[in-house]
């Protein structure tokens, strides 16, 4: 049996796919999680209220969605509901969060994908003009940078925000600074369509180069987004079925009812499974699981994607299409956002510790993220963390075979087996760190 | 046309961490131009370090075998290593899960198929390769990161964060105990002490503007003891805090003793010496950004 191992790059930790081949026929196609901290369990005995500075280091890109999950979990065990500003401030750093994440999934991970380049500071290489490449890195960090900048604005510290509190949040956004950053993002919102604009073509060059979107079997989906528009500082839990059937609506503190989880032995990182069936967590589901996205550009796009794919979508690669859709539509619902009032008195209500156990889910850039906490004297007592990545371990593991069926014959193995490896894998956007903490 | 001359090359490393580091670095675009990065494999595709490159940062913390080995293969090489974040510097957040029970943990996950061998704890990256510069902070700031690339030792900061923070202290706003971690409403341009929070601010290096104490988080001293305690035992660094909060407020001794032993200053406290094993030399100021 040949056992076939590819690196992965571009991607949020450290992971790799293994393939066992025998007779030209894909035997097994792994997707290895290689790291660990153990953040379950060293978070045991830890004082609640400190959580949420100490969860956003379970991951730097995905810290915004665990400091909110977490602050929502102990609100949830010491029965506090926040004012009406802080969820809306909440939920400004979470689009904060979505715009760093799709603008680093589709510009940075994906992109090069697209032209054979190895990364997009080096895309001159296979690109005739290196000035206007140049150009293009130099756009989409900037394009970029807004999604730190309003996490900076809304969440304090720029990478592990800390600006939510149990009960609200510590302050409101100045008008002055909501206009400074609501005129930066009016300005950057073109340049952000307009790359997405390239980023599109370019997937449809590619799509026409190597002939697939990827495997588009049918799937479950799951979100906790809204269904006119998407909301991100989320409460419920949905699961679409393969044929655009809603299957299940749940809160958090039922995911085990529904979702089922497996240990394996060759990654830190678990699977779960909706029935036994494959999940897909992540831009394509919340797309397939709304009517609309709820604001004018984004809905184009929306329009667009669904007229040329139909709905659910299935292929795989559309989850990088999707996360453009996102992109935009974060601009815009943030820039609604910021000219509305968002400096007045009522940040946070009070609240005392006592012993309880507590959920809170938001949809994290790769779905819904569920923080389950038991506290004990005002000590945390057990910690779990339901991630996203995790849900689509299966799927992209069936992608995975599908990618290996293509390219493996009895006449030997296609040299673009490893693109397409990389390809498959970053159409999730999957993030070890978190899946395995 | 004349020829470019080719520019400096860079690389970054990343052991186990959150790849907060790197996020942070790429919010920083001045290098686009100034550097090539050669290798870093969140956001570029090759294989390994080239040998030609001059400087690597290095993040995240060393808890398994396999970091050990990309670690040593990646500096053996370079002219230049920098330890970027709390992790690569101190073991980071990962250190509290220096205890038995999660050790032991570690242990019984250590010997399974396919996977990278688990050591019983998180080490700092000195305790296996020499390291020219050290860059705390969790993560460094972007301003801070082009820092190290370009001119460490021009980098302009307050000793401390309270130079840069900026908000007042009251010599007649006297908290009798500290509030809990972060409660209420907490009032704009006083000192946070004032007002009960425990913040470290007054010992930690200075260097990141106080994004967290601006507005209105106590600092958690993610940047690690200034250069008065950086050389120094933590035990120097508990009794002179405690005097600044005896000084400044009227909470009970034992109170403050209390709080500081806590999981939220973990990122701070791993960085005084007689945290890491092994009887170390402390690190010498004049190496630390």
């Amino acid at each position: 049996m040949t056992t076939l191992r590819f690196p992965l790059s571009r991607i949020e930790g450290h992971a790799r796919v293994e393939m066992e081949v025998q007779n030209g026929e894909v035997v097994s196609a792994q997707f290895q999680a290689i790291e660990m901290r153990g953040f379950r369990y060293f978070v045991q005995g830890t004082p609640a209220e400190q959580m949420p500075v100490i969860v956003p280091r379970i991951c730097g890109v995905c810290s915004t969605a665990h400091h909110v999950a977490s602050v929502k979990a102990l609100e949830n065990a010491l029965e506090v509901k926040p004012p009406k500003l802080a969820n809306e401030i909440r939920e400004l750093l979470l689009l904060g969060q979505l715009i760093q994440n799709q603008a680093t999934s589709l510009f940075i991970f994906t992109m090069p994908d697209r032209v054979g380049a190895s990364s997009i500071f080096h895309m001159e290489e296979s690109e005739a003009n290196p000035e206007q490449q140049l150009n293009l890195a130099q756009r989409a960090l900037k394009v970029r940078q807004m999604g730190t900048k309003l996490i900076t604005l809304a969440g304090g510290q720029f990478i592990h925000p800390v600006k939510a509190i149990i009960g609200g949040v510590t302050s409101g956004i100045k008008a002055e600074d909501a206009e400074q950053m609501l005129k930066e993002m009016q300005d950057t919102l073109s340049t952000a369509c307009e790359l997405f604009d390239e980023y599109w073509e370019m997937s449809l060059a590619m799509k026409e180069r190597i002939g697939t979107w990827g495997d588009d079997q049918p799937a479950y989906y799951i979100a906790s987004t809204g269904v006119e528009r998407l909301q991100f500082n989320s409460d419920t839990i949905r699961v679409l079925g393969p044929n655009g059937m809603e299957k299940a609506t749940f809160p958090p503190e039922l995911f085990r009812e529904f979702l089922d989880y497996q240990q394996t032995d060759y990654s830190f990182a678990g699977k779960s499974s909706f029935q036994g069936e494959v999940l897909r967590a992540n831009s394509l589901a919340r797309i397939n699981l709304a009517v609309s996205m709820g604001t004018p550009c984004a809905d184009r796009y929306m329009t667009r994607l669904t007229e040329e794919f139909g709905k659910p979508a299935h292929p795989i690669l559309l989850f990088d299409l999707c996360r453009g859709i996102e992109l935009v539509y974060a601009f815009e619902r943030a820039i609604e956002m910021l000219s509305e009032d968002l400096d007045y008195e009522d940040t946070s209500v009070p609240y005392s510790l006592k012993d309880g156990e507590g959920y809170g889910l938001v949809e994290a850039p790769r779905g819904p993220l569920i923080h389950h906490y038991t506290i004990e004297d005002g000590l945390i007592a057990d910690a779990e963390f339901i991630i996203p990545t995790v849900h689509n371990m299966g799927a992209i593991e069936r992608a995975l075979r599908v990618a290996g069926e293509r390219y493996i014959t009895p006449q030997g193995i296609n040299l673009e087996l490893e693109k397409a490896v990389g390809r498959v894998v970053r159409a999730f956007d999957p993030c070890i760190a978190c899946a395995t903490q | 046309m004349s020829e470019a001359k080719p520019l400096p090359k860079f690389a970054v490393l990343q052991l186990s961490g959150c790849a907060g580091c790197e996020v942070s670095l790429i919010n920083a675009t001045e290098w686009v131009d100034k550097y090539q990065l050669v290798y870093m494999p969140l956001v570029v595709s090759t294989a390994a370090v080239p040998d030609d490159t001059e400087i690597l940062l290095v993040s995240g913390g060393v808890r398994n075998d396999e970091d050990i080995y990309n670690l040593k293969k990646a500096t053996e090489k370079v002219d230049r290593v920098i330890a970027v974040g709390t992790c690569a510097i101190s073991g980071g957040i990962s250190n509290l899960g220096d205890r038995d029970d999660v050790r032991n943990m570690f242990l019984a996950q250590s010997t399974r198929h396919h996977l990278p061998h688990l050591l019983p704890k998180s080490h700092p990256i000195d305790a296996f390769v020499d390291v020219d510069l050290y860059l705390p902070g969790c993560p460094p700031t972007p301003e801070l990161f082009m820092a190290a690339l370009t001119d460490p030792e021009g980098y302009e900061a307050g000793s401390i964060v309270c130079v840069e923070c900026g908000r007042k202290k009251l010599k007649d706003m006297r908290p009798k105990h500290l509030v809990g971690f972060q409660q209420g409403e907490v009032l704009p341009d006083i000192c946070l002490i004032n007002q009960g929070y425990l913040c470290v601010g007054s010992s930690t290096r200075g260097g990141c503007r106080a994004i967290c104490t601006k507005p209105g988080h106590p600092c958690v001293g993610c940047r690690g003891p200034s250069d008065a305690y950086i050389e120094k035992e933590s035990s120097v660094w508990f009794d002179r805090v405690q005097n600044v909060f005896e000084r400044m407020t009227d909470i009970p001794p034992e109170e403050i003793k209390a709080a500081l032993h806590s999981p939220q200053l973990s990122l701070f406290l791993f960085q005084f010496t007689d945290y890491s094993e092994g009887g170390r030399p402390p690190r010498p100021k004049d190496k630390v950004l």
